[in-house]
């Protein structure tokens, strides 16, 4: 068996002591800032991006990894006992998850919603480790047409699941490839759109555009907001489950961890997109649906489980094809580059160590995070009274430093300032960044694709729809924008992901 | 007519972004579609911005009224007044001192002032104090030294919000703090080359 033995090596890679200890760090801060809201995975992850640089390439993106799904983790923490979600994809959890608490039964939301997570997370795991060498055997055969399909594939449906108008969210697809065109043109070395700065010959500082329209734009939006701390007012009580609430719990998280697993790997997928599908389900199709709205475990354990699932399984397409499946699968490829490794279907080969040891690394953080959570539960309310005025100049001072270490060049720091006015115009204005950061990062691999294919095709843009891949590809696409023009789905999305 | 004032502002600023870059991406060569030169990726990118901006522009009439915070004569002005000051400090900062002629000195002097003098109006004083914070940190850095550019930060940070403008205890408590944080992260652990103390 191969896979079994696969994962030997790569837990062999994970249990080396640095690993553990980065993993452990990666779901702590992933934890902490799961909890706290206000500070989402793609804001810490840019943040942290520069720390990771002088670790090898494993180690750095083990702990990023580990971030993410914890955030996960985190974030039902505050939804069930606060009603205060920490993550977008804790949402729907506190649809149910308070009603729990407020009944008396928080022990339970918390255990169903850790224990889930952790069924969810194992199973992804094992998932991911079957699926990514497939994968990876079919990505080999793709073209460069059918990566450049694939790609404009990826961003569409970013664009399609994106809050708000689709029409904007393609735009800022389009205006991230435009920024992405900054610098040296990789074929004839003519700089592009430098203006005579040096610095901008490798092109914009991916760090300082991630932190500056996430980190620090954030600050100043969550700066407006009046401060709203609510107290904990529940007990935790016992974290054990009743009989019958073990027997009504599992089959929602089975159900929760087979469509997160399949949401995630859809580009544009993910954790937030997964939670709320797990939870329209459960409430159509679960024994207990007539306790909707009561307090109905099914509500927590189904979500919990998908988006715990969909944060593991949105690494397929990254670890597979290259290609960043969100925002903070983005940032992941940029990690890599800066680690001087190009994501793709080589990397199964080239970097076993980093493929099988970041997928063994997800086991194990999703042990750590079950200790992390479950008995620590308390530690992590108390958090929540560190109140933001205090915690945002120390954002501030992370992304400073954080930028300026990248190169050691005040440069970068600079353009995190200027990002950070251009992301909260956008966020004043309805333009959702996360799409432009996608496009940022796929477009310099998307030109270099379309002057592959096109040079092969001499000049033939018809190539594009004669390659079978490809043409499915364009084909899924066009049919992912076609369904955004029903009134219906658009409404659905909308609701979907409006929390 | 219900005009939706975010789309407009949206699809006026996609549209200049394309016209400026579609001007500007003259100098380089599109070559042919089989073989293309470095233009050839940034013109179809920039064209399909300007069709993106007008369609964004062209909703606007049909996604109903969504209008922009009303701007009061303060923030008006001192939008106004934060550019010229800015661009002004921009161009004496190299005759004042040599000081700014290297590492970008002239740049971050001029988005300083301009930062600062914004921040005359409420609108804009979380932004100003924040963006001003990055700023004066990397204007301080390389002869100042991490700690000073740290607390320079932190402290200009810091004016963003009122409460700390009362409390100015916990400003030093936060300073105190992070100075030990940072120091042991990027110093103790990360050992990142950069002076820690005041260079003369």
């Amino acid at each position: 068996m191969d896979i079994i033995n696969n994962l030997a090596f790569g837990f062999g890679v994970a249990l080396s002591f640095q690993n553990v200890l980065f993993a452990l760090v990666g779901a702590l801060i992933g934890t902490a800032i799961g909890v706290l809201p206000g500070i989402g995975p793609v804001a810490t992850i840019s943040l942290l991006l520069p720390i990771t640089f002088g670790q090898p390439a494993t180690t750095a993106i083990i702990m990023l990894a580990g971030i993410y799904y914890g955030a996960q983790y985190g974030g039902s923490t505050t939804a069930i006992l606060l009603n205060l979600p920490g993550e977008i994809s804790s949402v729907v959890t506190t649809l149910e998850g308070y009603k729990m608490a407020r009944n008396g039964r928080a022990g339970a939301a918390l255990a169903t919603s850790a224990l889930g997570s952790f069924f969810a997370g194992s199973v992804a795991t094992i998932f991911v480790a079957g699926s990514g060498p497939l994968l990876t055997q079919v990505a080999l055969s793709f073209g460069p047409a059918d990566y450049f399909s694939l790609m404009l594939l990826g961003l569409i449906i970013s664009a399609v699941l994106a809050q708000g108008s689709v029409v904007k969210a393609i735009a800022m697809v389009a205006l991230g490839v435009a920024l992405g065109l900054v610098g040296t043109d990789v074929q004839t070395g003519q700089q592009r759109f430098t203006f005579g700065i040096p610095e901008l010959s490798d092109g914009i500082s991916f760090v300082a555009l991630a932190m500056g329209m996430f980190g620090i734009a954030e600050i100043i939006l969550n700066l407006e907001r009046p401060e709203s701390r609510s107290v904990l007012k529940t007990k935790v009580g016992s974290l054990w489950l009743t009989k019958e609430e073990w027997k009504r719990a599992t089959p929602s998280v089975l159900r929760g961890t087979a469509l997160g697993s399949v949401l995630g790997i859809l580009p544009g997928g993910g954790a937030a997109l997964a939670s709320f599908g797990s939870y329209m389900m459960e409430r159509k199709v679960s024994k207990g649906r007539a306790m909707f709205g009561n307090g109905a475990i099914e509500g927590v354990a189904g979500p919990e489980a998908a988006n715990n699932a969909a944060a593991q399984t949105s690494f397929i397409p990254l670890l597979t094809l290259g290609i960043p499946a969100n925002a903070v699968m983005a940032l992941m490829v940029g990690a890599l580059i800066i680690q001087g490794i190009q994501p793709g279907p080589r990397m199964v080969e080239a970097q076993p160590d980093l493929f099988w040891g970041l997928i063994a690394s997800m086991w194990i953080g999703n042990v750590m995070l079950l200790v992390i959570n479950l008995p620590m539960i308390g530690m992590w309310v108390k958090l929540l009274q560190v109140p933001y005025k205090f915690l945002y100049p120390a954002i501030l001072v992370f992304c400073a430093i954080g930028a300026y270490s990248v190169n050691n060049n005040v440069f970068d720091v600079y353009s995190t300032a200027i990002f950070a006015v251009v992301g909260y115009l956008f966020n004043k204005l309805r333009l959702e960044p996360a799409p432009l950061l996608i496009g940022f990062v796929l477009g310099p691999m998307m030109e270099e694709h379309l002057r592959r294919a096109m040079l092969l095709s001499r000049g033939d843009p018809m190539v594009f729809v004669q390659r079978p891949i490809s043409a499915t590809m364009l084909a899924i696409g066009a049919i992912a924008l076609a369904a955004m023009l029903l009134p219906n789905l658009r409404k659905g999305k909308d609701a979907a992901l409006s929390g | 007519m219900k005009l939706n004032a975010k789309d407009i502002a949206s699809g006026v600023i996609l549209i200049l972004f394309a016209v400026v870059a579609l001007w500007l991406n003259q100098e380089h060569s599109l070559g042919s579609a089989r073989r293309m030169g470095p233009g050839y990726m940034p013109m179809l990118v920039f064209w399909v911005l300007m069709v993106l901006g007008i369609i964004v522009l062209g909703m606007a009439f049909f996604s109903g009224p969504d209008p922009l915070q009303k701007w009061t004569g303060i923030d008006s002005a001192s939008l106004a007044a934060a550019i010229v000051a800015g661009y002004g400090a921009f161009l004496l900062a190299p005759r004042v001192s040599s000081y700014f002629e290297t590492s970008y000195g002239s740049l971050g002097m001029g988005m300083l002032v301009g930062f600062l003098v914004i921040c005359w109006s409420e609108r804009w004083r979380l932004i100003g104090y924040i963006c001003a914070g990055l700023c004066i940190f990397c204007l301080l850095l390389e002869k100042g030294g991490l700690m000073l550019a740290l607390l320079a930060t932190i402290i200009v940070a810091c004016l963003a919000e009122p409460e700390h403008r009362q409390r100015p205890l916990g400003v030093v408590g936060v300073s105190i703090f992070l100075l030990a944080l940072c120091w042991w992260v990027f110093i103790k652990q990360l050992d990142i080359r950069v002076a820690v103390w005041p260079q003369f």
